[in-house]
């Protein structure tokens, strides 16, 4: 399939806002994390967050999920404020929000499918049978239903960060987050959890994705956003950036990654590393 | 010098009363220091400074004083001075619980501080709450990871009851030491106690090790 080919949802950026930052600060001590952040993301749009080491991309996710207090601004999810300060508003937040982290971040001590249902028995209160089949149908839907009683140490990187893509799932959030998904994988299960998160935007859902994986941000993202230093310096489509960027700092930035141009994309559905 | 083992033979039932009281002791003690010790590790961990001082004093007197001075302090100190007279076995138990349950509170709390931030946010994301995380992810995995701590101070524990004798409490130790004094038979009782505490000790010293070998993490 070639980049032409792909199937790439238009929505007006600005229609339908299901999270939104509003000239968000954060400082860790004199180190100003985030500056200033304004973004939006709308419902069904993949907006992919780029960037520099440190620039403050997963400081922005946590923000969302209400893991970090802000020091100015806001941020608003389905409407309301986030308030990480306060645990119920937390709570409700994370509950309708699905997050993917780097090092997976599995539960070791439980198997797989107790890892996928652990969420539904504890926070929704689904009895053992009902969870279970949720569970089942998660892990189906990832590659992994041979896997349910194994546990969560045994499986190699690609498959523990899509079991943690299930885990997720299960909660039916309304918005995925993911900080770098595919960092922490041997180059050959990078493919297996790309292609599982290509599924998914191609269902529709609205996904925050951090990446380094810049075939995957211009191929399926809708909207990508750079950030350097804590603060957003360009933001557009990804035919924008990836092609026609106008900030000088994110071309260095993309020309470091390898990144030259449109010449230089494979047609290979799995970007190669 | 002439050995008269029918000494041994004739006061079985006596020590086997006493072996018996040894095992009950180490066992109820342990089983009261485990849900003690979590207790003080959760005070000693909690954000109201006044709770988590008096949990730490606590815990580092009972550390640091030596188990017979509290045994005896809690058997001639408390009914003299603060009107509280217990049996000398709760006296015992008393002791050994704060004693053991100050130990094992600094095992969980290092087992729960062990497990990594991550696994937090992990089961934030999900939505569940912070006492949720701890009783199903934090605890279980710091359980698993301090088993062998665990293990260690009850083969400790369990050799530390011998030190009950004093205030009278009739375990093994107590029961030989007396039937020496009754029989003259020096050899031959220490003989026999040694023997008694070797033979339900070395078992509990080979499951140990086991535990370490098979428990010992690596991350
Ligand atoms: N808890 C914290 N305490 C202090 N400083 C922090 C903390 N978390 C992040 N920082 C700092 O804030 C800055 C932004 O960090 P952040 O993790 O958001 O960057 P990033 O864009 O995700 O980088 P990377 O690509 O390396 O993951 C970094 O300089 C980082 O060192
Ligand atoms: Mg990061």
């Amino acid at each position: 399939m070639s980049a032409q080919e792909t199937p790439v949802k238009r929505i007006n950026h600005g229609e339908s806002p299901i999270l939104s930052f509003e000239n968000v600060s954060k400082r860790y001590g004199t180190l100003q994390a985030l500056d200033q952040v304004t973004l939006t993301v709308n419902r069904g749009e993949v907006v992919c967050l780029i960037g520099p080491s440190g620039s403050g991309k997963s400081t922005a996710l946590r923000c969302a999920n209400a893991l970090e207090t802000l020091d100015s601004g806001r941020v608003l999810f389905e409407g309301k404020e986030v308030r990480a300060d306060d645990n119920r508003n937390a709570r409700q937040v994370r509950r309708r929000m699905g997050m993917v982290f780097q090092n997976f971040e599995l539960f070791p001590h439980l198997t797989v499918l107790k890892n996928v249902t652990i969420g539904l028995t504890t926070v929704l209160k689904l009895d053992e049978a009902a969870a279970d089949k949720r569970a089942l149908t998660l892990l189906a839907k990832v590659g992994l239903s041979d896997k349910a009683s194994a546990h969560a140490a045994n499986l190699s990187g690609g498959q523990q960060q899509r079991v943690a893509i299930a885990r997720a799932l299960a909660m039916e959030p309304a918005l995925m987050l993911f900080d770098e998904p595919t960092s922490a994988l041997d180059p050959e299960t990078i493919g297996e959890v790309l292609s599982v998160m290509k599924a998914l935007a191609d269902e529709g859902m609205t996904m925050v994705v951090v990446t380094h994986e810049m075939d995957f941000a211009r191929r399926v993202g809708n909207w990508v956003v750079v950030f350097d230093k804590g603060r957003v310096i360009e933001q557009g489509p990804p035919r924008q950036i990836f092609e026609a960027a106008t900030v000088p700092r994110t071309r260095e930035f993309l020309n470091h990654l390898g990144w030259h141009g449109e010449s230089k994309i494979e047609p290979a559905r799995e970007p190669k590393q | 010098m002439t050995f008269d083992w029918s000494v041994i033979w004739t006061n079985l039932p006596r020590f086997a009363e006493g072996a018996w009281m040894t095992v009950w002791l180490a066992v109820v003690t342990m089983a009261l220091a485990i849900p003690g010790g979590l207790i003080l590790a959760f005070l000693r961990m909690s954000p109201f400074k006044v709770v988590s001082f008096a949990a730490a004093t606590f815990v580092e007197f009972f550390r640091a004083t030596p188990l017979i001075l509290q045994i005896y302090w809690a058997y001639y100190v408390l009914p003299a001075y603060f009107d509280m007279q217990f049996s000398q076995l709760t006296t015992a138990i008393l002791g050994l619980t704060c004693n053991i349950s100050s130990f094992n509170s600094e095992t969980f709390r290092a087992g729960i501080l062990s497990i990594r931030k991550g696994q937090w946010n992990a089961g934030k994301a999900i939505g569940m709450s912070d006492v949720q995380i701890m009783w199903h992810i934090v605890l279980p995995q710091a359980v698993m990871r301090v088993l062998p701590a665990l293990a260690t101070t009850w083969v400790s524990l369990f050799k530390d009851t011998s030190l009950v004798s004093i205030i009278s409490v009739s375990d093994l130790s107590y029961v030989s030491l007396k039937i020496r004094s009754e029989t003259y038979r020096i050899l031959e009782v220490l003989t026999a106690m040694a023997v008694i505490y070797w033979l339900m000790g070395y078992p509990q010293a080979k499951i140990v090790d086991w535990i370490h070998r098979h428990y010992k993490v690596v991350e």
